[in-house]
């Protein structure tokens, strides 16, 4: 395990956030609460929408904040080189950039390990990647990605983490990430200029090995940052043993402190972790898979760029709430498939209407979940939503999910 | 609005001329009123859409960040499968009768709504897809098609726009000869005695029917003279305004056509050219210039009521590409109160445009048709004052003839805004992605190096090379 030891024992270490646990489902590991941050209170569980560069693909952040979005995802590593740190301290940090008066969370750029792996190489000085720029060998240190989001000013930060693929066969390079990642958290909190105004949290590495995971866990919890996240994620592997790591990582963190699974946004893997015990997400699908022309909806995900569309007169999803589906006596656009198929991947409206819609379903399911949390009807939440998207049968349930919420008391098959 | 008397609104109710100008030809002042539509004061200008909406502008940010009373819409957009297959939209008005064309496009009920057939500017089409006696060439999602004068009369009836302008031979980027002219003369009279009982029909079916403007060829009246004559003789209670693609044919308009509101859809390409229409009494504009602008990264700024004159001749609008922008936290213009202005500032713009984001064309289509509003507004203000032709002059002099340069890349082009010529062109867009090439440096996993972890504390910095 790592050579650098947290003293012991720990001085309470600075916090700009509050967190108050309302409630928990009697059944499954579910929670609500009530996270406070430097730009307003959120509610958890909470779907983060990214807006990588600043910007919520074409949305005005006042579009942003009418989906109910309090809290949105900045990228560090896209910052960091356009517009740059120079400019994000003269300009005075990413809120004042894209003029958003809600929170922000920025990653540290280790995703990128995974997702631009061929570009990057790490060392335990950090992450060595080309410059997509002019192609030259550039350098990015733990200190620095937090010098960066100290720049950005995001109300929660991340720590720099060794990201390897989970898929990876390599079991001792996942060992040396995971003790990596840890050495690392301790070079970001030293390297953290605003612990009293920016939160910074720690991720959880340890591949698909639950072991690794739980040696991670204690190792982190002990380092006592604001918030934990579980990292390493969302990478392709399978989804059973996505949610054994999940559900073996929220069994080793405190109740006290919000925990977020970092890249995760289909519907079905929210409300399955949700049920594992975990309150914050993030992803880019839905706003990605709204360019595509592919509204989210309850009933499954729809492709309005399917001929089928054309001449279907009904809203994007009968019965939402956002100003998309809404009829037009309800304050609503009344915007229907057929519309939406006609501008989908021709005019860059297609994909703000579908950015919305799908921003606000995202945000909207997580209200919904967080009502029955409150309300202890979580498992037959459950229930509901798979019967529903699943038209009732029960043989598409997907196996995993299953085996997942079979494990924290709920039988998706029974009743 | 409706009279008691016969239940239709009459020419005078909806368009009022409150100010004209001593000779014939001059700017007018006049009021363009509806039913059921915001009243546009004249002269004003017409938003432009692609595909029914205002390209970039949701329909909730149509209706929250801009001001803009009315838009032109085109058929074309519409209708790419057709005849062969009845358009969607077409099914949607047999579906929906009330108003079916604002809620396809889901735009508000007080935005005028006119509808042409071709997109303003137009592609031209090729020159073996020409015009027929019975049919016009359209641009499609598809392709090049033929609009029968026909379809398109019984098409625009149904889709119930405010306005309709009347299919017009117009031989976009073509010059008309003699010969052409006679040919296009007695399409235009039968085109429109041909609409004119089509929408007679239809009137008599359901009892109201949009107004109908007539389209004139782009060459002067003397040169059209027998259309004029169907215009001012047995089609003059048909017709409630006039369409205008060429300055020319404004200089010998007949009298009697003279209180029918005039749109005009020659091609203005700077605010120069817009004063140059109102001179001559064009009411309402098509403004193609403000997508233009916003898509190539510049925010408009000019006024033509600008009182300081003291530096010297000023650009037309700023180009947000330039790096300068990077951490100016003003607004896009000074002074301007849009949203663009208002809530954000030129450093983010500067970003949004470097970072390719789409935001910053949304935020720009917001300021430039701000701009737009307020030009407008003080064109107006300048023919009530009676001083209209003293400011354009200072205006001519205070402002460049010309916007500024591109310089930064602008949206993916679209099938509509470029024509292929030839089989092998090569692509317009450029491709987003390239293959990544692997960092070519030695595997260096490993154990920390005390010394090197130390060294550590700068910026992003060159590696070194191992």
């Amino acid at each position: 395990m790592p050579s650098a030891q947290p003293p012991d024992p720990m001085p309470p270490k600075p916090s700009a956030l509050t967190f108050n646990l309302l409630a928990r489902c009697s059944t499954t590991k579910a929670r609500a609460s009530l996270l406070t941050l430097p730009h307003g209170e959120v509610k958890l569980p909470i779907f983060m929408p990214v807006a990588t560069q600043a910007s919520l693909k074409g949305l005005t952040p006042k579009q942003l904040e009418d989906t109910g979005c309090g809290l949105c995802l900045n990228n560090t590593y896209h910052l960091g080189l356009k517009p740059g740190q120079k400019v994000l301290d003269a300009v005075g940090g990413a809120h004042k950039l894209q003029g958003w008066k809600g929170n922000i969370l920025t990653d540290s750029g280790g995703f990128q390990m995974v997702s631009l792996l061929h570009l990057a190489t790490v060392t335990e000085a950090g992450v060595e990647f080309l410059s997509p720029h002019d192609k030259s060998p550039m350098l990015l240190t733990p200190e620095h990605s937090i010098s960066l989001q100290n720049s950005i000013g995001s109300d929660i930060i991340m720590q720099l983490d060794d990201v390897i693929a989970t898929t990876s066969p390599d079991n001792a390079r996942i060992k040396e990430a995971t003790d990596r990642s840890v050495r690392w958290l301790d070079r970001c909190i030293a390297a953290h200029k605003n612990p009293e105004s920016q939160n910074l949290f720690c991720i959880i590495q340890g591949g698909l090995d639950l072991d690794l995971r739980r040696q991670c866990c204690i190792e982190m919890v002990a380092r006592d940052t604001p918030g934990i996240a579980i990292g390493g994620l969302s990478g392709g592997e399978a989804k059973d043993a996505y949610c054994k790591v999940v559900s073996t990582c929220t069994d080793m963190l405190p109740a006290g402190k919000p925990r977020y699974v970092m890249g995760v946004g289909y519907p079905e893997d929210l409300v399955v972790s949700v049920a594992l015990g975990a309150d914050m997400f993030d992803c880019v699908w839905p706003t990605r898979t709204a360019r595509f022309g592919n509204a989210v909806t309850d009933f499954g995900v729809l492709n309005l760029r399917h001929a089928s569309y054309a001449e279907d007169f009904r809203p994007v999803e009968e019965g939402c709430g956002c100003k998309i589906c809404l009829p037009k006596d309800k304050g609503g656009l009344g915007v229907t498939r057929a519309f939406v198929y006609h501008t989908a991947a021709k005019e860059t409206v297609g994909a703000h209407l579908l950015s919305m819609h799908n921003v606000f379903y995202q945000l909207g399911l997580m209200g919904r979940i967080r009502q029955a949390i409150l309300e202890d009807r979580y498992p037959e939440f459950l229930k509901a939503y798979f019967q529903k998207l699943y038209a009732g049968e029960k043989s598409k349930y997907p196996d995993w999910a299953i085996g997942a919420l079979k494990e924290v008391g709920v039988d998706l098959l029974q009743g | 609005m409706a009279t008691p008397s016969d239940g239709k609104a009459t020419d005078d109710d909806m368009f009022k001329i409150i100010k004209t100008s001593t000779n014939a030809l001059g700017p007018r002042r006049a009021r363009l009123a509806l039913p059921g539509r915001r009243a546009i004061e004249t002269p004003h200008y017409l938003g432009l859409t692609s595909r029914g909406i205002i390209p970039h502008v949701s329909q909730d940010n149509f209706e929250s960040l801009m001001d803009v009373s009315g838009v032109y819409i085109a058929l074309e957009d519409f209708i790419e499968r057709a005849p062969q297959k009845v358009p969607a939209i077409l099914k949607f008005a047999r579906q929906r009768p009330v108003d079916p064309l604002r809620r396809f496009v889901a735009l508000p009920d007080e935005t005028l709504l006119v509808v042409g057939a071709r997109r303003t500017p137009p592609l031209a089409a090729p020159a073996a897809n020409s015009n027929t006696n019975t049919s016009v060439a359209i641009s499609t999602a598809i392709g090049f098609k033929t609009l029968k004068a026909e379809d398109y009369a019984e098409d625009v009836e149904l889709l119930k726009p405010d306005v309709v302008i009347g299919l017009g031979d117009i031989p976009y980027e073509r010059a008309l000869s003699s010969k052409r002219i006679e040919k296009a003369v007695d399409r235009q009279i039968q085109w429109l005695k041909d609409h004119v009982t089509s929408r007679q029909q239809v009137e008599a079916e359901d009892g109201t029917s949009c107004k109908l403007f007539a389209a004139l060829l782009p060459v002067s009246c003397a040169n059209q003279q027998y259309y004029i004559e169907c215009l001012t003789g047995e089609a003059r209670d048909d017709i409630h305004g006039l369409a205008v693609y060429d300055l020319e044919t404004l200089s010998d308009l007949p009298e009697s056509l003279s209180d029918l509101p005039r749109m005009g859809f020659n091609d203005s390409k700077t605010p120069h050219d817009i004063l140059r229409n109102v001179a001559l009494g064009i009411d309402v504009h098509a403004v193609p210039i403000l997508t233009i602008a916003s898509e190539a990264g510049i925010a408009l700024d000019f006024d033509l009521s600008r009182q300081d004159r003291s530096s010297g001749i000023l650009p037309l609008g700023i180009d947000m590409w330039l790096t300068g922008h990077a951490t100016d936290l003003g607004p896009l213009a000074k002074g301007c109160t849009c949203y663009a202005c208002t809530d954000h500032h030129r450093a983010y713009l500067q970003h949004l445009l470097n970072a390719k984001e789409m935001l910053a064309w949304v935020l720009l289509q917001v300021h430039n048709h701000a701009v737009m509003d307020r030009f407008f507004a003080a064109i107006r203000q300048s023919i009530d004052r009676g001083t209209f032709d003293a400011d354009a002059e200072v205006f001519a002099r205070a402002y460049e003839p010309q916007l500024p340069a591109q310089t930064g890349s602008g949206p993916r082009l679209r099938g509509y805004q470029y024509r292929s010529d030839h089989a092998g062109e090569t692509k317009k867009n450029p491709k987003a992605y390239d293959a990544f090439t692997k960092l070519d440096t030695p595997d260096t996993v490993g154990t920390p190096d005390e010394a090197e972890v130390a060294a550590l504390t700068g910026s992003i910095r060159p590696a070194e090379v191992k």
